[in-house]
């Protein structure tokens, strides 16, 4: 059998693979820095000039007509003018960050966090932008990091999915489930959504007329009767994972409300994470949970701050009121963001978590119409950090132009910021791939630098 | 295998420089490609010694060793005389087709297992024997219907009566639907429904079940509403074309011309990757931003391909002539008139506050705009717009009072809008849109967005509606234009009691509508103006280089008419006789989709990066009987499950697995699990509840959760009316995940050839927890009624004493009901023998 049949042979699934093939995943191409990773996602357009990316000349220019720099067509195409921040900015830390009054709590972490200033997307448009965050292709239906990276490293644990999405509770980032994936890579590589505090997992739970006894039961005479059937039919590899994939539902049955019940942690931790606060409580319980799905072994967990466009609006996209939009989303934000990377470095989990902060695309710098309050989509030039092991820390890499219009020095794509965060785990993204309709794919296309700058 | 062939032509290479350069460096520096300006084939140069000597080339390559360089060396003293390139070998997809001899081998049932012994026997194996009736007859009928066998015939009989069945396009249907990634919402960001692609869906069952000849079929996707603009059914295959993802906020609503002018070579590149990679198995994508990197296709054969789609943009067309269309609405116009005044009386009567409130607030309006011209201002409290068209309608709000635009309600069509408020503010070059649907029949538009007289900022005081014709959105009614009072007929006093019968009136009104053939809407290719095409440099659309007109892969020497309309010089392109791919490539899917494994492993690439025929005299052999059996795919599916290689069993065998272990020779036919369209008609079959309506419009599985954009959410619990074939079901484009998403159904955003046969826990949670699948065993064991029938419903066959024994503890401790959960659990059922 050649190396190209071996590949096909689990592309095309003509046989089931085994389960604990699957489970193992195919291993890191070197030491890796982190083996967990949380992303947590701001749909919308979570502006940098309003948070991390201190523009003085904002307040110079304030209310002025723009010139040089400055091509961009807006996506909704009105121009407006030169617009400062409502919030201000100060230094903070031994690494003397700017950041501004919007994120109190964050700020407290700078000297812990590695920030890239210079990111750019392809598209200005939510959904193609969306998509090339979580999946590397502006197209739908392309597997998502995570699956990628479950794909890579396979799970840690026996009795949780390897790949947990945490959606915002007002709602679904926009277009869905589809920024979480698994596209043509196999189903055990999906994220999967945690729903509400009973029932976690869809399906959980056997339906209301069985009770725990005939549940038991019926585990174990599906246990025989699958046993005798495997039996009989030597050499089928698929069979014995199927029992085993009915063994790890029943372990997941238990396993899933222990780590959403939080009734075990302290009153200190609570309010650390802001559940006291009937704004906070829902992201809070999140962050929370992210931190216990962790400790339990979920190799990647993608969390979301903010739903889809709705009225009112859920998410971070401000078109019309900057200042309520980013205020109120800040507020639900940062402290609980900033409670669980305390909380990681103290329990010693950062040595070994990366957290990856992002958003599919910034805001101009300048209002959205004249003499309006919001500010439109900025796909040239915006800020995402990381956390995490390997990682120089209050460390800043790249810029945007004076005005914060465009990556000015060195521009991180997608392509190198998904490089960057496979090496941290472990993983060559030229190397990491599957064929899928004619090309080995990959979650960096054709493209992608690692960022070795911001390596310890 | 491939490092072998290095080695041995590396020992040539010591003897002849010249071999060498030609195989290890002409590939890139030889006349067709020609890397960094240097082409050995038109003059040699000394500089090649330092290059590699360096290493710095081959590049990609592996070092050349201490001989090779030697006769490097020697070439360089003798002069580096330029090189003559031998000439290729033609990859063997673009070879023409030729129809091999059968070996002749004993024992061979039919001409294919000759093909296949041969293999085997090289390799001292053979088939495995025959499986018995019962299991030849499951394999059979879940591979050809998808659905457990219904009665018990001779073998022979059952592949003729399930070929005959329809069962039969609805089951081929679907693997077809997954090639072409048909999908029923847009996709993206607003993720509009397509609430008319079904008739696609359709068209693929029947043109399954009538065994179109393959080039027919080819053709109508490609080019159907040019052979017949006026019958829909023609018109309905087109949906091939439109069935992928579309991405109408960077068509519709960006402002930015580059974003925009990309989101259009976007859609034709979906057109492109789809046509050619289901009917041609070529990867001419590839070629979007630099020539092909492994096959023959330079940029310029993919803008020409771009080119040929250019006359199909996205959306619902009308099929119908105008003088139709009239007399429809002639003939339909006194019962719709009726109808609608039913509907009031109804709508009055099982609402009375509100038809109360609403008399009492057009008498005010009317008395108060008394004598007033006719275009009165827009009132907060209600106003009425007649719209004189059907179809997808929009409001688009252009001013309005407050920050934003707000609805109290609003009414067409029977579909109600309730609280809407947009999301920004809306400007005469700024509007917000509010989508209305789909309106089945011209009538009123009434709406308020201030329905208490609060004085609540936001009311909308400027808007126009507008329909959707083909691509473009056309205006039918405005604030300008709407109704005065008087003419709106007052809400008569509602009596409660008539109601019943009113509905009766109802109901018999629109069956009586409904008999009247009414023209067909369809989701499907759309007549777009073509722009001219062209090449563009790195795939960027600010780079355009020479100007191309359509045309096709010019490897193959089949004709590409230019006197043609385009489309249909492609579909003649690709079923020429001197194109190999359209029929190697069908065969191939077909074999695939039998067996679980291609002769070809990668069914849409045939390409150099895609797998070689494992027995490519019998896909020549399969190809060219094809053809010559008028392209008929039932011929085709006969020929197959004829063999003994069909019908042998999944018995393993060691010696067999040792040697080939992905069963790429057919040594037996392996277990395979159900997909998961499957699985799920097939507990409806054993619960005795599977609706086997045909066609129409989908069942849903997924709810429409509205805010800015669509997100679709899973309905909760289904009622019977959802239980059909799945093949019928509403495709969703990133909605929730399912019980079918779980077990591999493919979202439709991507298309896919194969699926995965995947197996996790979350599989085994749905399988046993499900509401669904809890509901179905309870009404199997209502129609079993013991443990025995239960086995003969689920798993065909009669249960042992022992089997009977611990199923009968099982379901008196428990239930018969929880049993049959078990029993639709279990491996057995899952697994197609």
């Amino acid at each position: 059998m050649t190396r190209r049949d071996l590949l096909w042979n689990a592309g095309g699934g003509a046989a089931g693979l085994a389960l604990a093939q699957l489970l193992q995943g195919k291993g890191t191409h070197f030491p890796a820095k982190a083996k967990r990773l949380i992303m947590i996602f701001l749909p919308g357009g979570f502006s940098s000039v309003d948070t991390y990316d201190y523009k003085p000349e904002l307040v110079k220019h304030h209310g002025k007509e723009t010139q040089g720099a400055n091509t961009i067509t807006p996506f909704f195409g009105k121009r407006g003018t030169v617009m400062q921040s409502p919030w201000k900015f100060a230094q903070h830390g031994q690494s003397g960050k700017y950041v501004s009054e919007l994120l109190p709590h964050l700020a407290t972490c700078v000297d812990d966090t590695t920030f890239v200033h210079s990111m750019v997307t392809r598209s200005n448009a939510h959904g193609p932008a969306l998509f090339q965050m979580s999946t590397g292709f502006i197209f739908q239906g392309f597997p998502s990091v995570g699956s990628w990276i479950s794909y890579g490293l396979g799970s840690e644990n026996e009795n949780l999915p390897s790949f947990v999405v945490l959606p915002d509770r007002r709602g679904l980032p926009p277009c869905g489930v589809a920024n979480w994936g698994n596209g043509f890579l196999p189903a055990v590589h999906q994220g999967v959504a945690f729903g509400n505090q009973e029932q976690p997992i869809a399906n959980l739970r056997p339906p209301a007329a069985v009770n725990a006894k005939a549940q038991a039961a019926s585990y174990d005479l599906l246990s025989q009767l699958n046993e005798e059937h495997a039996g009989a039919n030597p050499g089928e590899d698929a069979l014995v994972s199927r029992i085993r994939a009915y063994e790890l539902a029943a372990k997941m049955q238990l396993a899933a409300p222990e780590v959403t019940d939080i009734s075990g942690e302290t009153a200190a931790t609570r309010k650390a994470y802001g559940l006291d606060d009937a704004e906070m409580r829902d992201y809070g319980y999140n962050c929370l949970l992210a931190r216990r799905l962790m400790e339990r072994g979920v190799r990647v967990i993608q969390m979301y701050n903010g739903g889809h466009f709705g009225a009112p609006r859920v998410n971070w996209d401000a078109h019309e009121d900057l200042i309520t939009n980013h205020g109120k989303n800040a507020r639900i934000l940062d402290q609980p963001t900033a409670a669980l990377l305390q909380d990681l470095k103290q329990r010693g989990m950062l040595d070994d978590t990366l957290v990856v902060f992002t958003t599919e695309f910034g805001r101009l710098p300048i209002s959205e119409g004249l003499g309006e309050g919001g500010r439109d989509h900025n796909p040239e030039g915006f800020t995402s950090w990381m956390v995490g092991p390997g990682l120089k820390r209050g460390f800043s890499y790249g810029s945007t132009d004076e005005m914060g219009y465009k990556a000015a020095e060195n521009p991180v794509t997608l392509y190198d910021f998904h490089a960057t965060i496979l090496h941290l785990m472990g993983l060559d993204h030229t190397r990491l791939s599957w064929y899928h309709n004619g090309l080995q794919r990959r979650l960096t296309d054709v493209h992608g630098h690692v960022i070795k700058p911001l390596f310890a | 295998m491939r490092s072998l062939v290095l080695l041995l032509a590396a020992t040539a290479w010591g003897a002849d420089p010249a071999s060498l350069l030609r195989d290890r460096c002409l590939k890139c520096h030889g006349g067709e490609k020609v890397s960094a300006g240097f082409d050995l084939t038109k003059a040699g140069s000394p500089r090649v010694m330092a290059k590699v000597e360096s290493g710095e080339m081959p590049l990609g390559g592996p070092r050349l060793g201490p001989e090779e360089l030697a006769a490097v060396r020697a070439w360089v003293e003798d002069g580096a005389k330029p090189l003559v390139a031998a000439p290729r070998k033609q990859f063997w997809a673009f070879r023409p087709v030729v129809k091999p001899a059968v070996p002749q081998v004993a024992g061979a049932k039919t001409a294919i297992d000759a093909f296949l012994l041969v293999k085997l026997q090289a390799q001292g194996l053979g088939f495995a024997p025959r499986a018995d009736e019962r299991t030849l007859l499951r394999r059979l009928s879940f591979d050809l219907a998808g659905l457990p066998p219904a009665e018990s015939l001779p073998y022979e009989k059952a592949v003729e009566a399930y070929l005959a069945s329809p069962r039969y396009g609805e089951r081929w249907g679907r693997h077809w639907l997954d090639v072409v990634r048909f999908g029923e919402t847009d996709g993206g960001e607003h993720n509009f429904e397509r609430a008319l692609a079904w008739p696609y869906r359709d068209y693929v069952i029947e043109s399954l079940n009538a065994d179109k000849p393959y080039p027919q079929f080819l053709r109508e996707q490609i080019a159907g509403d040019l052979l017949a603009p006026q019958n829909p059914k023609m018109v309905r295959a087109t949906g091939f074309l439109t069935a992928g993802p579309w991405d109408s906020v960077s068509a519709e609503l960006n402002k930015d011309v580059a974003m925009k002018a990309t989101a259009r070579m976007d859609e034709l590149d979906d057109m492109v990757t789809t046509t050619m990679h289901t009917f041609q198995a070529m990867t001419a994508n590839c070629a979007r931003c630099h020539d092909h990197k492994f096959d023959p296709i330079p940029t310029r054969d993919y803008y020409k391909l771009t080119a040929v789609f250019q006359t199909v943009g996205f959306g619902t067309r009308e099929v119908v002539t105008p003088e139709a269309k009239a007399a429809y609405e002639k003939a339909t116009a006194p019962l719709r008139a009726h109808l609608k005044d039913v509907e009031h009386k109804i709508a009055d009567a099982e609402d009375p506050v509100r038809a109360a409130y609403l008399r009492k607030a057009i008498r005010a309006f009317h008395e108060g705009r008394k004598g007033e011209a006719r275009r009165i201002p827009v009132n907060p409290v209600f106003n009425v717009n007649r719209i004189r068209e059907a179809g997808e309608l929009r409001l688009v709000i252009t001013g309005h009072d407050g920050p934003v635009a707000k609805l109290d309600w609003l009414t067409v069509g029977g579909r109600r809008v309730e609280k809407w408020q947009a999301e920004r503010k809306a400007t005469p070059d700024e509007p917000v849109y509010l989508s209305l649907g789909v309106v089945a029949a011209p009538g009123e538009m009434a709406w308020a967005c201030d329905e208490q007289w609060a004085r609540k900022p936001g009311g909308i005081t400027v808007y126009r509606v507008e329909a959707k014709r083909g691509a473009e959105w056309a205006e039918v009614a405005s604030s300008l234009d709407h109704v005065r009072s008087v003419e709106v007929s007052l809400p008569v006093a509602p009596d409660p009691g008539l109601v019943p019968e009113l509905k009766r009136e109802r109901d018999r009104l629109k069956a009586e509508i409904a008999k009247i053939p009414a023209p067909e809407r369809i989701y499907a290719a759309m007549p777009h103006a073509p722009d001219q095409a062209y090449v563009l440099e790195r795939g960027s659309i600010g780079k355009k280089a020479e100007a191309v007109e359509p045309g096709a892969l010019s490897v193959l020497p089949a004709a590409f008419a230019a006197d043609k309309d385009r489309r249909l010089a492609l579909a003649d392109w690709m079923t020429d006789a001197a194109n190999p791919l359209a029929a190697r490539v069908i065969v191939n899917r077909v074999w695939y989709f039998h067996f679980g494994n291609g002769l070809v492993n990668t069914p849409s690439d045939f390409g150099l990066m895609g797998d070689r025929p494992s027995h490519p005299e019998l896909l020549d052999w399969l190809a060219a009987s094809f053809v010559e059996n008028g392209w008929s795919l039932k011929w085709l599916h006969r020929q197959i499950l004829m063999t003994q290689a069909y019908q042998q069993s999944a018995a393993h065998n060691e010696k067999a697995f040792a040697a080939d272990a992905g069963n790429r020779l057919l040594w037996h036919m392996p277990l395979k699990r159900m997909d998961a369209e499957t699985l799920r008609d097939s507990m409806l079959a054993a619960a005795g509840t599977l609706d086997l309506a045909m066609g129409g419009p989908s069942f849903r599985l997924h709810r429409m959760e509205s805010g800015g954009s669509y997100i679709f959410k899973a309905v909760a619990n289904p009622g019977p009316e959802t239980w059909r074939r799945s093949v019928y079901r509403f495709n969703v484009r990133g909605g929730d995940r399912l019980m079918l998403d779980n077990f591999d159904c493919p979202d439709p955003s991507v298309a896919t050839p194969q699926r995965s046969s995947s197996n996790t826990a979350l599989q085994a949670l749905t399988l046993l927890n499900d509401d669904f699948v809890w509901e179905q065993a309870q009404k199997l064991a209502a129609r079993a009624g013991s443990v025995g029938r239960a086995y003969e419903l689920v798993l065909g066959r009669a249960a042992t004493a022992r089997e009977l024994d611990l199923g009968g503890k099982y379901a008196a401790d428990h239930s018969l009901a929880l049993f049959c959960r078990v029993l639709l659990n279990t491996n057995e059922f899952l697994y197609i023998p």
